[in-house]
């Protein structure tokens, strides 16, 4: 079998030339990421354990609100508060994946020699990272409007479960990206994350029994998604104005900020083949 | 003709490590390049700051006139086949090529027929729609030579694409890149280490060898910087031994010995350090001296003369 190349169709590389400035190469790799993520299985198997998880903890809820253990307020907040959590941290997991897993699999040399910007090429993979948080926020839906009938909450929650929520997966991406792009190896990279989660979530799970003294304040306040969920809390069960507990909210958004500035300035820096800012 | 590379004491460190020193060399439209060296030169650190991947710590290099500090505009006219490329094996090889035409801009549709088009050429087109993971290496080597050609590249880099090929394979891959060279008038550098496919494809050579260039131009050039000593086996029936050696007697720059065990063949040799003809030319004159004196010839055959005896010389001069 002879191969031959032919010659290219007349106008292409007029085309490629101009075409950056036509086109939004973040939004060319966010829709080749999505699919990835959805397509090649990973995404589903995530929701589907989310999913699990979810309905385990609104059947274990709904039997306690049953039982006048839990108010029904309480009741949504606790689901809430889970599907929140979790779906942010599994963002977490995804982003993690995002350059050490094109390092690894010897697909990241590819996309550097294309035009698109790296912060592009970031900007791409934290927009398919949020895709898992807002499919998991999504799948939670049915079970708040379950918990939450008669209660006249729903709207409130799940508006305060999407802004909370894509607020504490944007810093979280953001944070897995910058795991990410610091580690040669995914392995690193995601064990990396999943203990920053563990870090993260643990401080939420602490009963409420416990002794509340500054310095569960002070971390309740540090840890992003504690604060985050503290702030859910307040409206949803203390019956707060969205004013009020606002403080909550300082330490998720400084993530974001300080996640978001910090891929933005040094992304070009960082996605690189090799790991570091002063690799290669 | 235009040129399309040019690398000026083009120099890359790790720390106190140099992987490249002062190398320049330059590559015009429609040629190939091949970039030679042993593992470890520093062919693919050469390429990955040709092609905008690594950043050197000194030097310049220019890409379809593009200055090095031009980075994206350097990216929109090459096309790259990395060493040991990667590719998301649950894609299919329409998906990837579409995908990567969309990275450099094109539209939907262009993308669609450009990535047809390129599939038809590396013989792919019937497994379009097939998952990569289900490809050979040799379909993939093909496949990474598509991608590398669809935003219609001024130069294409090639590292190894023909590492882990059968022969078949190889000569496959051969193909596509001469007809990169001559269907698109575009520039191939060429990274390998397998000189034949260097020989037989490749209008230019860059020796490198610790990171410095030891060697450059055309092949017959390089073998000619390389001074290597010629030699040749001549091997004439057993009885007309001794009529060759007295036609033989008239060279006075040659060298005859006998080869152990094989009385009916001689080993000649040119000695000529310094006189600027070239050994080649010498043995091209022996040959028609025999054949003119009616010995038949049953075998001749020239050693030294090839680019992989200019290549060991070379590289393992400047090891020592």
């Amino acid at each position: 079998m002879t191969l031959q190349v032919a010659p290219p169709a007349v106008g292409m590389s007029e085309d490629v030339r101009a075409g950056a400035e036509r086109q939004s190469g973040w939004l060319v790799v966010a829709e080749q990421e999505c699919r990835d993520l959805w397509t090649s299985g990973r995404g589903l198997v995530l929701l589907f354990l989310f999913s699990v998880l979810l309905s385990a903890v609104t059947y274990l809820t709904s039997t306690n609100q049953a039982l006048n253990f839990l108010e029904q307020r309480e009741s949504v907040n606790l689901v809430l508060q889970f599907a929140v959590a979790v779906g942010v941290l599994a963002t977490l997991v995804v982003s993690a994946d995002g350059i050490s897993g094109e390092r690894e699999r010897g697909t990241l040399e590819t996309l550097l020699v294309t035009p698109v910007p790296r912060r592009s090429i970031i900007a791409g993979k934290l927009i398919a990272a949020l895709s898992l948080w807002f499919a998991t926020f999504l799948v939670s839906i049915p079970y708040v409007w379950v918990l939450a009938r008669g209660v006249g909450i729903l709207g409130q929650a799940l508006a305060l479960g999407l802004c909370v929520g894509t607020l504490v997966a944007i810093g979280l991406g953001c944070i897995g990206l910058l795991i990410s792009a610091v580690c040669n190896s995914n392995k690193t990279s995601i064990a990396a994350s999943i203990f920053l989660l563990l870090i993260l979530f643990a401080p939420t799970q602490l009963p409420s029994g416990l002794p509340q003294g500054w310095f569960f304040e002070v971390l309740l306040r540090a840890n992003p998604v504690a604060s985050g969920l503290a702030y859910i809390s307040s409206m949803l069960v203390e019956g707060h104005s969205w004013t009020q507990d606002l403080s909550f909210l300082i330490t998720p958004l400084l993530t974001a900020i300080i996640a978001g500035g910090a891929l933005i300035l040094a992304g070009p820096r960082l996605v690189r083949l090799t790991r570091g800012v002063n690799a290669g | 003709m235009t040129i399309t590379v040019e690398a000026m004491q083009l120099t890359k460190q790790y720390g106190g490590r140099s992987a490249i020193e002062d190398v320049s060399f330059t590559a015009s439209q429609g040629e190939i390049v091949g970039l030679l060296g042993p593992n470890g030169a520093g062919k693919t650190t050469t390429i990955r700051l040709l092609t905008t991947v690594l950043e050197p710590t000194s030097g310049e290099f220019s890409i379809a006139g593009h200055r090095s500090t031009a980075a994206p505009e350097i990216r929109r006219s090459i096309g790259v086949l990395p060493e040991s490329s990667g590719y998301p094996s649950h894609q299919t090889g329409g998906e990837y090529l579409r995908y990567h035409g969309r990275l450099y801009g094109l539209s939907r549709s262009q993308a669609r027929s450009a990535s047809a088009e390129l599939l038809a050429s590396v013989g792919l087109a019937e497994r379009s729609r097939s998952s990569i993971s289900t490809y050979s290496r040799g379909m993939r080597q093909r496949l990474g030579i598509a991608r590398a050609l669809i935003n219609d590249p001024v130069v294409v880099f090639l590292d190894e694409p023909t590492l882990g090929l059968d022969p078949a394979g190889q000569a496959q891959v051969l193909n596509i890149i001469r007809s990169i060279a001559k269907a698109r008038d575009a520039t191939v550098v060429l990274s390998t280490h397998v000189l034949p496919e260097v020989e037989e494809v490749c209008s230019k050579v860059v020796i490198l060898n610790h990171g410095r260039v030891v060697a450059s131009g055309s092949v017959g050039e390089v073998i000619k910087t390389a001074l290597i000593e010629q030699s040749a086996q001549l091997r004439v029936p057993l009885d007309l031994v001794e009529r060759a050696r007295n036609v033989l007697a008239g060279f006075p720059d040659l060298t005859i010995d006998q080869a152990a065990g094989q009385p009916d063949v001689l080993i000649l040799a040119v000695d000529r350090p310094g006189t600027g003809v070239a050994p080649g030319e010498v043995m091209n004159e022996v040959l028609a001296a025999i054949t003119a004196a009616g010995i038949p010839v049953l075998r001749f055959e020239l050693e030294g003369a090839r680019l992989s005896d200019a290549f060991l010389k070379m590289t393992s001069e400047a090891v020592a």
